[in-house]
């Protein structure tokens, strides 16, 4: 009853503040259990402690004194009171003792009061491990020399115990000099727990320059790193020398390896055929010669020598077994074939003394055919050099002669004997006189006249067409004072035993033994 | 497509070459394992970290005790293999967790990919370590496992039996709770605690 007169007395606008307080009130109850917005909290290591600090977003609100409780993640337990840390002014608190388990997840609450009223709760959480800011850097010292930089470093002789030996290991202290703006790093070891003071030497500097030394503590997220401010000095000269001199020396060592290096490694891969690939081509496949390809090289010309073949009708000689020493003038040819498969062509003419590669007989008679002499040479512009007086003084020797050809084995059996002397027909053709033994004709009458190409003196001569009526001869002459013979591969056999009448010709001048060419 | 044999014959000698050095620096890949497992595991757990700004206070009524298995690092002193073993139990544990597609909105995606891919190096590493170690000391494994039975210590096995159980744990948790956004918050805060209590397993396979 008092209380709706004392509304309806109040009024409206009596009401509004009482409930505006009634509202303050409640809604500074909701905010200590549910604000975390209100302050902000802070882990921080400083000098191997673990400290809590905290700051009010809102300044307006300046709490008197402050108690900080806390929870773990990991099981259900009540808010647990920090002792050290009930009704403190200051905004810090040290859990160096506190929180120990680093894999814990911490939940603190920090109340602000002001005297027994609490103004501001903020509550957190915290994974040591992960959410704590950097170590706060040593304090340190440095001190130059005239040849180094020595830089003492003073740790905490208390260290803490969340920093157990696991976990000393992941903080190093790391010192950089700036010179000239270049940052080098420097990575002391620490041995053992860090409590005692440390000591590092910087040498290899640069004289007459100034080296600012700054000392941190590398945590495992690279993006907090807390470093110290810079202490400098200025490096002293008098080892110039030295360190240049070990410059240099560093430089030419330097260089040596990088060129000894490329080295093997060009030589490896060039022996394993990476490079530098080897053509085995033979040597006539070559074609990378620039003479070659701009001239060419021709093949070397054979030296042949021109042979006019002229053919003689004879008359069919009889073999009758005869040995008289009429001898036929006629000089017959006839194509021989020895049982060592040469094929014998009896050759007349006469070679011409004149150098020339060529020979014929056309200016040359064919006494073989009339006379049975020999015709004696003469000279013609085609003749092939023929010196010697003799024309078939011919020795089978290998130096003489060295042209090359083709020997006809069938010359020209089937050609009609219509030849006549001097003229008609010849041919001419190249023949390789290194391949065939040649015959001198000799101007001894007696002597058989015609000239036959060497074989067995044993064999049986098998004559190649004894029909013929026509004998071919083949001249064979060619450079040299010798005549064709063949090569030292043919068989020239000398008929030194057989019984010849042409022994008596050994007044030539070569030595001609049955008007067979000596080799 | 024919090859030339002389082509074949040069390229053998470098291709040999490179299995040479491909297979030395796999086999110095597990002799520095504990040096990956550091490093992985603290990368994963640093992830974890990033994955939520805060741990909102609001969940903290529902967290629970999840019973981490910590006398696995007890003083047993446990073979390097079996340590090696419950690293990859674990793995595999976390992996499964994290590979379910219930997190909807609660993390970043860019986040969930990197800590799976994580656990995936993780377990990838531990596989080929755990096969190489298999094949060379199969018989020494087991004469190690026939004086375990005859002392009486508890069987190797053990650890990673515990292992399943804990992440048993988790997982029903998450299922109870429906996979609401404070489970996940919990979770994420256990599991990373899981990962540093593993990395400082990781100073015991230094040790050996």
């Amino acid at each position: 009853m008092l209380l709706s007169q004392n509304v309806s007395a109040v009024g409206p606008l009596n009401l509004y503040p009482m409930v505006h307080i009634s509202l303050m009130f409640g809604i500074s109850y909701v905010l200590p259990d549910f604000s975390d917005e209100s302050c902000t909290l802070k882990m921080t290591l400083r000098n191997l402690q673990s400290i809590l600090s905290w700051e009010l977003k809102n300044h307006s609100i300046v709490p008197t004194h402050y108690t900080l409780w806390y929870t773990i993640m990991s099981k259900q337990e009540d808010m647990k009171l920090v002792v050290d840390c009930t009704n403190i002014t200051r905004s810090f608190c040290d859990l160096t003792d506190v929180w120990v388990n680093m894999t814990e997840m911490y939940i603190p609450k920090v109340v602000g009061y002001r005297g027994n009223a609490a103004l501001v709760s903020c509550m957190g959480s915290f994974f040591l491990t992960t959410d704590t800011l950097p170590l706060d850097p040593p304090e340190f010292e440095i001190v130059g020399f005239t040849d180094h930089i020595s830089v003492n470093v003073k740790f905490q002789s208390v260290a803490p115990k969340i920093l157990n030996e696991e976990e000393l290991q992941f903080y190093l202290a790391l010192i950089e000099e700036q010179s000239g703006g270049t940052v080098k790093k420097h990575k002391p070891q620490i041995n053992g727990n860090i409590t005692e003071n440390f000591s590092y030497v910087i040498d290899k500097l640069i004289p007459k320059t100034n080296y600012c030394v700054s000392v941190y503590f590398e945590p495992k997220d690279p993006r907090k790193i807390n470093r110290s401010p810079l202490k400098c000095t200025v490096f002293q000269p008098g080892w110039e020398s030295e360190s240049s001199e070990s410059a240099t020396i560093g430089g030419i060592i330097t260089l040596f390896l990088i060129a000894a290096v490329i080295i093997s490694t060009v030589m490896m891969l060039k022996r394993i055929g990476y490079i530098c690939l080897r053509n085995d081509f033979p040597k006539v496949l070559n074609f990378y010669k620039l003479s070659v390809l701009v001239f060419p090289e021709l093949p070397r010309l054979e030296e042949v020598a021109t042979v006019e073949v002229i053919h003689i009708n004879r008359k069919k000689k009889v073999w009758n077994y005869n040995y008289d020493d009429e001898s036929d003038s006629d000089n017959e040819a006839a194509p021989r074939i020895s049982a060592g498969g040469y094929t014998t062509h009896g050759l007349t003419g006469r070679l011409c003394p004149a150098s020339v590669s060529s020979a014929t007989l056309e200016d040359c008679s064919d006494p073989a055919a009339e006379e049975g002499d020999l015709p004696e040479p003469e000279a013609d512009a085609e003749a092939l050099t023929a010196p010697g007086p003799r024309p078939w003084q011919s020795e089978c020797t290998s130096r003489g002669y060295q042209g090359r050809g083709n020997l006809l084995q069938d010359p020209f059996s089937e050609e009609d004997s219509s030849s006549t002397e001097g003229s008609g027909d010849r041919i001419v053709f190249n023949v390789d006189l290194n391949s065939v033994c040649v015959r001198a004709l000799e101007d001894n009458d007696d002597s058989e006249v015609t000239p036959m190409l060497p074989s067995r003196p044993e064999e049986t001569v098998v004559l190649e067409d004894p029909d013929e009526t026509e004998s071919n001869l083949l001249v064979a002459s060619g450079e040299g004072t010798q005549l064709p013979f063949p090569g030292p591969s043919a068989e020239c056999p000398w008929p030194e035993d057989a019984p010849s009448d042409k022994s008596d010709t050994s007044e030539s001048d070569v030595d001609m033994r049955d008007g067979y060419v000596m080799r | 497509m024919s090859v030339d044999p002389d082509v074949i014959r040069k390229c053998m000698w470098p291709v040999c070459l490179m299995g040479l050095f491909v297979t030395g620096i796999l086999s110095l890949d597990c002799n520095l394992l504990n040096v990956h497992l550091r490093r992985v595991t603290w990368h994963n757990l640093s992830l974890l970290s990033r994955m939520s700004k805060s741990f909102p206070i609001e969940c903290l009524r529902e967290s629970k005790a999840f019973e981490l298995p910590q006398e696995i690092l007890s003083d047993t002193q446990p073979l390097t293999r079996d340590i090696k073993e419950a690293f990859y139990e674990m793995s595999r544990q976390a992996f499964h967790i994290f590979i379910q597609d219930t997190f909807k909105s609660t993390w970043e995606e860019k986040h969930l990919r990197q800590v799976q891919i994580g656990l995936d190096q993780q377990l990838q590493y531990l596989e080929q370590c755990l096969e190489e170690e298999e094949e060379e000391n199969e018989d020494m494994r087991e004469m190690a496992e026939d004086e375990w039975t005859q002392s009486g210590a508890p069987v190797p096995q053990l650890s990673n039996l515990e292992l399943r159980r804990y992440f048993n744990r988790i997982d029903r948790f998450l299922k109870d709770k429906k996979y609401s956004h404070c489970a996940w918050e919990i979770v994420r805060v256990e599991i990373r605690r899981c990962f540093y209590f593993f990395h400082k397993f990781t100073a015991l396979l230094r040790r050996k």
